[in-house]
């Protein structure tokens, strides 16, 4: 481990060196930033590992089960185990893929699911993200560089490479392909994970595109050439949201998107990972209930936990959070990336008493929390000192043949000693995840 | 791989074009900034007009800091660093990061030489990186028309700078006989009249380098 710190410098030089930013937008501004990299891994037993497993898996099939009904016949609303309104008034509940069956039938193929660790060594899941996760690309490369400027440190640990996640990815690609090439498409390059898009188009093969070389034509894609030749498209990893992937379907003013793409993948002749529409799934309300789903699709117990989560929809929970706003922490279900998001403590007697107001009025659009208390993880400060902060785990889950997940993951951990807030985009930064083989 | 598109085969080419800019203005840089220390301080006016960049300035001390680290000023070094950066990075997977690494790496030292107290000599790592992203490329790709595109656009830069710096005709000759070599492998669309033009005026030690870099701009076909 120690080979691991005395390298924390050459390892952050050589991540510059290979690009590996982040875009952020600040005052208007494109910036492209480093990810800042902590030398001590988080490391995770191959017992707790399986566990991990076991249950990452069962909520993924759950999950994919659940897209697959709502978009279908809907039976677990008919059932009354989820109330329809919270089907229907999400926002990633879209209407056009009502109907629609993905090719193989699956719907998340990359699905990032982020855990946290509470000091009673319980494993809570946070947040399910089943549209576009990204982040499996930093831990990928970072192992790359820590293997060589530290290889004893791997000699001397049974750690199970995780250099895999391409391979895996491809895999579940070629699985859903419909006959023709792999792409990747990406905003280009101002987004902020483009590191990301660039990088897992060089390891797994696949054509990395923003879609101005792509066209629809006879419900069909093709990438074109040079010289105007054209090549079917069999999967497309998309990396743009729903919204701005078919402008004749979705956003009708979005220029990064292919039109005519969502007609290809209705007619079963693209695969579209991960399938439009998935927002549903992963919307912080629907988060509630999928305990709920793994018990009517799986007909077993939820293995991992939710984290102690109330709906004010519900006139009883409603009741609770009143009772106990100081202690919770309230999430806007249309936010992500770490805003929307209000610790009850925080919030003066004025401004609570606004938060109270819009929390009656709206009270579908908010979901409240217990606060857990986090395991925290060692971090280097700038003085190459550890100190203690909180860091979430955000494990990818992969969907093809069968649901696999990676042994690895992204750890993101806080800057700030006061925050809870471990978002890339907010300052965090990211560390290996090591499972062990034994 | 290998399916290269109106878009990607642009990139590679600029690519290939703004490093080569950046090595050989450099080069030239580097003789400028010697030439200006007892022979001719005003140089750097005859080497603005060369290159045909507007004379913005004013003394040799602003030249040598804005020339080459000026971020603002499109005709800078770092400008055309940061501009190969750009073609670079949206080609990654195409080149490689090993290969992109060397573009950064470039970067990094164009800065740390700004802040140095040896500016000239610590600008040399500059070309050491370019060297070296060009070995990765020749190492480093293995799709001879990918290599091929990058190595035309650098071709047709040394080309067209050896032209405007009035290097010996010699020199202008070998410059474009290898341009031509990378022309045929990298089959993007040519201009064969104007490479039947070209062949005929270098084959004649008293060409006009004029003619030659007006032609030049007609040879690819866009």
């Amino acid at each position: 481990m120690n080979d691991l710190i005395r390298n924390a410098e050459t390892i952050n030089k050589l991540l510059s060196r290979y690009g590996v930013k982040f875009g952020i937008y600040k005052n208007g501004e494109f910036r492209e930033q480093l990810f800042p990299f902590d030398p001590i891994p988080r490391i995770i037993g191959n017992d707790e590992f399986s566990y991990l497993e076991k249950g990452l898996r069962q909520r993924v099939d759950a999950l994919n089960c659940f897209l697959s009904d709502i978009y279908g016949k809907k039976q677990i609303v008919k059932d009354r185990v989820i109330p329809e309104e919270f089907i229907f008034s999400a926002k990633g509940f879209l209407v056009p893929c009502d109907g629609v069956t993905p090719p193989k039938g699956i719907y998340s193929h990359i699905s990032g699911i982020d855990l946290v660790q509470s000091k009673d060594n319980n494993w809570y899941v946070l947040e399910d993200n089943l549209r576009v996760p990204s982040g499996a690309s930093y831990p990928m490369i970072a192992r790359e560089l820590q293997r060589r400027s530290a290889p004893d440190a791997f000699t001397k640990n049974d750690v199970i490479d995780n250099r895999n996640y391409a391979d895996l990815l491809k895999e579940v690609m070629d699985h859903v392909n419909t006959g023709g090439i792999n792409v990747i498409l990406s905003p280009g390059r101002y987004n902020a994970a483009f590191f990301e898009h660039s990088y897992l188009a060089e390891k797994t093969g696949a054509v990395l595109t923003t879609g101005k070389d792509i066209v629809c034509e006879n419900d069909n894609l093709y990438y074109i050439d040079y010289n105007g030749k054209k090549q079917r498209v069999g999967a497309v990893y998309r990396r743009i949201s729903d919204e701005y992937l078919d402008p004749m379907t979705f956003y009708e003013e979005s220029v990064i998107g292919i039109p005519h793409i969502f007609e290809a993948y209705r007619k079963g002749n693209a695969a579209l990972l991960n399938a439009p529409g998935n927002g549903v799934a992963d919307d912080k309300g629907i988060y509630y209930f999928v305990p709920k789903m793994i018990k009517y699709y799986l007909g077993e117990e939820a293995i991992l936990m939710n984290a102690p989560t109330y709906l004010p929809y519900y006139e009883k929970d409603m009741q609770y959070v009143l009772d106990n706003f100081d202690i919770l922490v309230i999430k806007d279900v249309a936010e992500a990336g770490g805003y929307g998001v209000v610790f009850g403590s925080s919030l003066t007697a004025e401004k609570k008493s606004e938060f109270i107001a819009l929390l009656k009025a709206e009270p579908r659009r908010f979901i409240a929390q217990e606060v857990i208390d986090f395991y925290d993880l060692d971090i280097l400060d700038e003085n190459g000192t550890k100190v203690p902060r909180k860091a979430d785990l955000r494990a990818f889950v992969l969907t093809g043949r069968t649901t696999k997940v990676w042994a690895s993951g992204l750890t993101r951990f806080s800057r700030n000693p006061d925050s809870f807030i471990v978002n890339s985009s907010q300052g965090g930064g990211f560390k290996d995840t090591w499972v062990l083989s034994r | 791989m290998g399916i290269i598109t109106i878009d990607k085969s642009d990139h590679l080419f600029w690519l290939g074009r703004y490093t080569e800019r950046v090595y050989t203005t450099l080069k030239d840089y580097f003789k400028s900034a010697d030439l200006m220390i007892d022979s001719d301080p005003d140089y750097y006016k005859v080497l603005c007009r060369k290159i045909g960049i507007a004379d913005v300035y004013g003394s040799s001390g602003a030249f040598k800091r804005k020339y080459a680290f000026d971020e603002t000023n499109p005709n800078s070094i770092i400008s055309s660093l940061n501009r190969a950066y750009d073609n670079a990075i949206v080609m990654r997977d195409y080149i490689g990061t090993e290969t992109m690494a060397y573009i950064q790496l470039a970067i990094d030292d164009i800065k740390n030489a700004e802040n140095s107290n040896s500016t000239i000599a610590d600008l040399m790592l500059v070309i050491d990186h370019i060297l070296a992203f060009w070995g990765c490329v020749n190492d480093g790709i293995d799709d001879e028309q990918i290599r091929n595109i990058i190595k035309l656009g650098k071709g047709i830069e040394r080309l067209d700078l050896y032209l405007s710096l009035e290097k010996p005709a010699h020199e202008v000759q070998m410059v474009y006989k290898r341009m031509k070599g990378f022309l045929s492998k990298a089959k993007l669309r040519y201009d064969e009249s104007v490479l039947y033009t070209m062949d005929n005026m270098l084959s004649s030690p008293d060409f006009s380098y004029d003619n030659v870099k007006n032609l030049l701009r007609k040879l690819i076909l866009s």
